[in-house]
C-alpha cells in the first residue's frame, strides 16, 4: 500500500523511478570521433559476433563462421542455422550459439558437446558466449520470451527474463548464475568474478552463483551489450543503443507503449535502433531537427556507436564514439587482437579496426 | 599623473590601530591627492582593510592623525566619514538584503514623504547613467554577488563622495562588468573624485591606478608611481618570499586520472536559474566549473549540498555514489560527505562574533546526528589549534573572533569548518575571492592536496587563470546548464570564454 502511494507520488512529481533523467556523456565518456574515424576492416551483411584466439579474428556471419588471416577470410564452418554468439576455446575449438537456442562446441577436445536447455527451460536468445578464467563457458540468454532479433520487442515490453549460465566443458554441467535480468547481453570473467551486461537496466552486474548480484558500473547512458577482456586488465564494453529522454518517457507511459506495440511496425516505434536516418517515417527525437540542412551532432540520437573501456574496478577509463551524424552505429561486439580493436558495428553493417595505442595517444591516456 | 605639491584630500600620519594590543596597522603614512586613483595592495592580513576602515570611520585609530583637506578629523562612524566626503564600498556587501535596490540606494537620504514609484524611477535613471543593468525594484537578497557590488558602487557615487574606497571591487564581476567598472572609476577621476582601490588582482592595480602603496604585516613598505612598478616587483614587495613554486596562473601539463564517479547530476532544474543541467564529478580529480555570473553554477551545487531545493516537480536527479539523494536541508548532505565552501563567507560562512576555534568546531557539530547537550571546550580548542596550524591561519590566538580576521584568514576558517567534517565531495565556490596572492597559493595547494588524497573536488570560479591552473577537467556553464567540457590539457582561455558566452 505504502509502496503504491510512493509510486503514485513519484509519478505525479516526476521523482524516483518516474524521473525521466539520463546520465550525461562527460568525463571519460566525453564524445569523440574515434569510432567514426576507424578503418573499415570488412563489410559483411549478417555479422552477429566476433571472437579471437589471440592471433586471428573469428566472425560469425549468418550461418557461417569465418577466420581472418590478415585481411583474407576463410570459411571455417557452415551451420544449418544462424550463429548468434561465438567464442574461441583455449584448445583450438569454438563455441557457437545457433539461432539462440543451442550452444554447441565445434573442434577441440570437446567437439560435439551441446546444450539446449537449463533448469528445464529451453534456451531462447543466447546472444553471447565467453570463456571464463576456469575454462568454463559463460553464456547469456537475453530473454525467454523474445528471440535475439526481437530485442526491441523485449525492451518495449519491459522484459526481464534474461539468464546467465556457466557451462562446464569437461562434464557438460550447467549452473545458473542469475535469472530475472532485464536482458542479459554479454558476460566476461574479471578477476574470478563474472560481469554481466544487464541492458535494459543500463548497468554491468557482478554475478556469482549463490550471491546477490552487485553493480559493477551503474547508470550508463547507453544500453550495454557484450564484454570482452582487455589486455591491460578490465574489459571492453560495447553499448549497442543509447538512452534518450523520449524513449525513457515512452517506457513509462504504459498505455501508449502497449498501443504502439500493437498498432505500429517495430521499425517506426519510438524506440532505439541500430541505425537511423534511413527514412523520413522514423520518429523524430526532441531537438532532432535539421539546422541549415544538417542534423547537429548533439541532437538526441536514435542510434549511436559507443565502446567503453572499463578497468578492473568497473571505472570508466575512456570511450570511443560514433556520434549522431556518424554511420558506425549499433556496436554489439569488440575484441582485442594483436594491438588492434575489431569492432562490429551492426548498424552499418561493418567490421571496423582501430589501433588501441593510437586511440589512447589521441585521448592523451 | 598626480601632483604631490597639491594639498592631499586625505592624509594619514603615523596611523596605528591595535587590536588587543597587537597592531593591525603601524605608523602608516598615507596620502591621497584630488582626482587620484590610488591602489593599495598587500598580502593576506597586511592591514589593507583596517587602513581603509579607518578612513571610512568603521574603526578608529589607536594613535596617529587623519586629515581631510589639511584639517585634522576623527570620524567615529561611517556616516560621519560620509559627511566628510569619504565613502567605502565594502568587500562584503553591506546592503540591507530585505530592501529593494532603490531603497538601498536612498537609504539614509529619505525625505519625510517618500513615493516608491518616484524612487524607482530616480534609481533606474541613475543606474542607467552608470550603465549598470540592475532592476531597482529587485530585492537585494535575490541579486547575485556582482549586482550587489554594482548597487554598492552606485550608492557611493550617489552620495557624492569626494573619496571613494573600493575594497576588492572586481572580485565578483565578470570581465564585461569589470570594463564598465573601470570606465566608471575613470569617469569618477575626471569629476575630481579620488579613488582608493584595494585589489588582489595586481594587473588591475597596474592598469587603473596612478600610485600604488604596498603594505606588509601592517606597515607601509613602499608608495610609488605606477610606472615604477611591474608585476614581479609588486609580488616580491608584497610577500617578501618566492611564489614561483606555486601553480597559480600556470598551465597544467598533467591531469589526474578520473576515479569513481561520486556525483551525477541528471537533468536538474531549479526555477529559472538551472535548466536541465547534467554533469558528473569524479573522485581524485579537481573539476573546475566556469561560467559568467547568472549561469547557474552556484545554484546547481547549492541544490547538491541541500542549501536550496530543486523544482518540486520534474526537478531531475542528484545521484551520490550511485544512490539518488534529495536533501531538504544541508545537514543530511553534510552527513553524506558533501561539503560546500560558500562564495559569500560573511553571510553564510561563519559566525563573525564567534572565535576561530568555535567556528571550526561548529563545522564538526553540524555533522553529528544526535544533538549534544554539552559541548566539549577541550575538543573545540584542540581542533581549533590543529586547523589553525594546518591551514596556517594567521591570528593572535584561536580565540580571536572571526570578524577580526582578514579576508584570506576568514576564508581559511570557512574551509577548515568544512574539512573538519571529513567530506568526500568538497565544493569550493569562489575559493579565493577577496584573498591575497600569498593566501591564494596556500588555498590552491590545499585544494590540490585534497584531490591527491582521492577526494572529489569541485572548484567554482569566475577567474579563468584559477580554473585553468587548478582543474583537471573544466566544465563551462551557460544559461543554467553545462555547455562544454574540456580537459585541462586542451583548454584555453579563449575556448572557455567562447563556450561561456555563446
Amino acid at each position: 500500500m505504502i509502496d503504491a502511494i510512493i509510486k503514485l507520488k513519484d509519478r505525479i512529481l516526476g521523482r524516483g523511478d518516474a524521473a525521466i533523467t539520463i546520465p550525461v556523456f562527460d568525463g571519460a565518456l566525453k564524445p569523440n570521433n574515434l569510432l567514426e574515424d576507424a578503418e573499415i576492416f570488412a563489410s559483411l551483411d549478417a555479422t552477429q559476433d566476433l571472437a579471437t584466439d589471440g592471433k586471428h579474428l573469428f566472425v560469425a556471419d549468418g550461418a557461417r563462421v569465418l577466420r581472418y588471416e590478415a585481411a583474407t577470410a576463410h570459411e571455417l564452418h557452415h551451420f544449418e542455422q544462424p550463429v548468434t554468439a561465438l567464442a574461441c576455446l583455449p584448445d583450438g575449438g569454438i563455441a557457437v550459439a545457433l539461432a539462440g537456442r543451442e550452444v554447441r562446441i565445434v573442434g577441440g577436445t570437446y567437439d560435439g558437446t551441446r546444450w539446449d536447455a537449463a533448469d528445464g527451460s529451453a534456451f531462447n536468445a543466447v546472444n553471447a558466449i565467453s570463456v571464463s578464467s576456469e575454462g568454463t563457458l559463460l553464456v547469456t540468454d537475453g530473454s525467454t520470451e523474445q528471440p535475439t532479433n526481437n530485442w526491441k520487442n523485449d525492451l518495449m515490453g519491459l522484459g526481464s527474463t534474461g539468464r546467465v549460465f556457466e557451462l562446464t566443458l569437461r562434464n557438460g554441467a550447467i549452473r545458473t548464475l542469475a535469472t530475472g535480468m532485464a536482458y542479459a547481453f554479454g558476460a566476461c570473467s574479471v578477476n574470478g568474478t563474472t560481469w554481466v551486461s544487464e541492458s535494459w537496466r543500463h548497468r554491468v552486474m557482478s554475478v556469482n552463483a549463490g550471491e546477490r548480484p552487485t553493480p559493477v558500473t551503474d547508470s550508463l547512458p547507453g544500453y550495454p551489450s557484450r564484454l570482452f577482456a582487455a589486455s591491460g586488465g578490465g574489459v571492453w564494453l560495447t553499448c549497442f543503443i543509447l538512452r534518450t529522454q523520449l524513449v525513457e518517457f515512452v517506457l513509462r507511459e504504459h498505455p501508449f507503449r502497449k498501443r504502439m506495440i500493437q498498432e505500429i511496425e517495430p521499425q517506426y516505434w519510438i524506440a532505439p535502433a541500430l541505425n537511423s536516418g534511413n527514412t523520413f517515417l522514423e520518429p523524430m527525437q526532441g531537438a532532432h531537427l535539421k539546422m541549415m540542412g544538417v542534423v547537429k551532432p548533439w541532437a538526441p540520437p536514435r542510434s549511436y556507436g559507443l565502446i567503453i573501456r572499463l578497468n578492473e574496478q568497473g571505472e570508466i577509463l575512456y570511450s570511443m564514439h560514433s556520434r549522431f551524424d556518424g554511420k558506425n552505429h549499433g556496436v554489439t561486439a569488440a575484441v582485442e587482437c594483436q594491438g588492434h580493436l575489431y569492432v562490429l558495428a551492426k548498424g552499418r553493417p561493418t567490421i571496423l579496426r582501430l589501433s588501441i595505442a593510437d586511440a589512447e595517444r589521441s585521448l592523451k591516456i | 599623473m598626480t601632483n604631490t605639491s597639491v594639498t592631499p584630500i586625505l592624509e594619514l600620519r603615523l596611523a596605528t590601530k591595535n587590536y588587543a594590543g597587537v597592531p593591525a596597522i603601524e605608523e602608516i603614512d598615507f596620502s591621497l591627492t584630488p582626482g587620484e586613483i590610488h591602489a593599495i595592495v598587500g598580502e593576506n592580513g597586511a592591514g589593507k582593510s583596517t587602513l581603509t576602515k579607518v578612513m571610512a570611520g568603521v574603526v578608529n585609530l589607536s594613535s596617529g592623525q587623519m586629515l581631510i583637506n589639511g584639517e585634522e578629523v576623527n570620524p567615529r562612524t561611517p556616516s560621519e566619514a560620509l559627511a566628510l566626503g569619504v565613502a567605502m564600498v565594502f568587500q562584503e556587501t553591506s546592503l540591507v538584503p530585505t530592501m529593494t535596490v532603490a531603497q538601498n540606494l536612498f537609504l539614509g537620504q529619505e525625505r519625510y514623504f517618500n513615493r516608491l514609484r518616484g524612487i524607482y524611477i530616480e534609481a533606474q535613471q541613475f543606474m542607467q547613467s552608470l550603465q549598470f543593468d540592475v532592476d531597482p525594484t529587485a530585492v537585494v537578497s535575490l541579486l547575485g554577488a556582482a549586482k550587489k557590488q554594482m548597487v554598492e558602487i552606485a550608492r557611493a557615487v550617489l552620495h557624492n563622495a569626494k573619496v571613494i574606497i573600493f575594497d576588492e571591487p572586481t572580485a565578483s564581476l565578470t570581465p564585461e562588468e569589470k570594463k564598465y567598472f573601470f570606465d566608471l572609476v575613470i569617469a569618477l577621476k575626471a569629476r575630481g573624485v579620488s579613488v582608493i582601490f584595494i585589489s588582489h588582482a595586481i594587473e588591475e592595480a597596474l592598469q587603473i591606478s596612478d600610485r600604488i602603496t604596498i603594505l606588509r604585516d601592517g606597515k607601509r613598505v613602499v608608495t610609488d608611481e605606477k610606472v615604477n612598478f611591474d608585476r614581479s616587483r609588486i609580488v616580491q614587495t608584497m610577500v617578501g618570499r618566492d611564489l614561483s613554486k606555486t601553480h597559480y596562473g600556470q598551465r597544467k601539463t598533467t591531469v589526474r586520472p578520473q576515479g569513481k564517479r561520486v556525483l551525477s547530476v541528471q537533468n536538474l532544474r531549479m526555477a529559472a536559474m538551472v535548466k536541465n543541467n547534467s554533469l558528473s564529478v569524479f573522485a581524485g580529480q579537481i573539476t573546475g566549473v566556469f561560467g559568467l555570473v547568472g549561469s547557474g553554477r552556484t545554484e546547481t551545487f547549492k541544490v547538491v549540498a541541500g542549501i536550496i531545493k530543486r523544482d518540486f516537480m520534474h526537478g531531475g536527479e542528484v545521484i551520490l555514489n550511485d544512490k539518488p539523494v534529495r536533501y531538504f536541508v544541508p545537514a543530511p548532505a553534510v552527513r553524506d560527505g558533501i561539503a560546500y565552501v560558500t562564495e559569500d563567507r560573511k553571510l553564510e560562512g561563519f559566525f563573525e562574533t564567534k572565535s576561530i576555534a568555535d567556528n571550526i568546531y561548529l563545522g564538526l557539530l553540524a555533522k553529528i546526528r544526535s544533538a549534544r547537550t554539552f559541548v566539549s571546550r577541550k575538543d573545540a580548542d584542540q581542533s581549533g589549534e590543529h586547523w589553525i596550524k594546518r591551514l596556517n591561519i594567521r591570528a593572535i590566538s584561536k580565540d580571536v573572533k572571526a570578524i577580526e580576521l582578514s579576508g584570506g584568514n576568514q576564508q581559511k576558517v570557512v574551509i577548515a569548518k568544512s574539512l573538519i567534517q571529513e567530506p568526500q565531495l568538497i565544493i569550493f565556490d569562489e575559493p579565493t575571492r577577496g584573498v591575497d596572492v600569498g593566501a591564494i597559493a596556500e588555498i590552491h595547494q590545499l585544494i590540490n592536496q585534497l584531490a591527491d588524497e582521492g577526494k572529489a573536488v569541485v572548484v567554482i570560479s569566475s577567474y579563468l587563470p584559477e580554473v585553468m591552473s587548478l582543474s583537471d577537467r573544466i566544465l563551462v556553464q551557460s544559461m543554467g546548464k553545462v555547455v562544454e567540457e574540456y580537459s585541462a590539457l586542451d583548454a584555453t582561455e579563449e575556448k572557455i570564454m567562447y563556450a561561456a558566452i555563446h
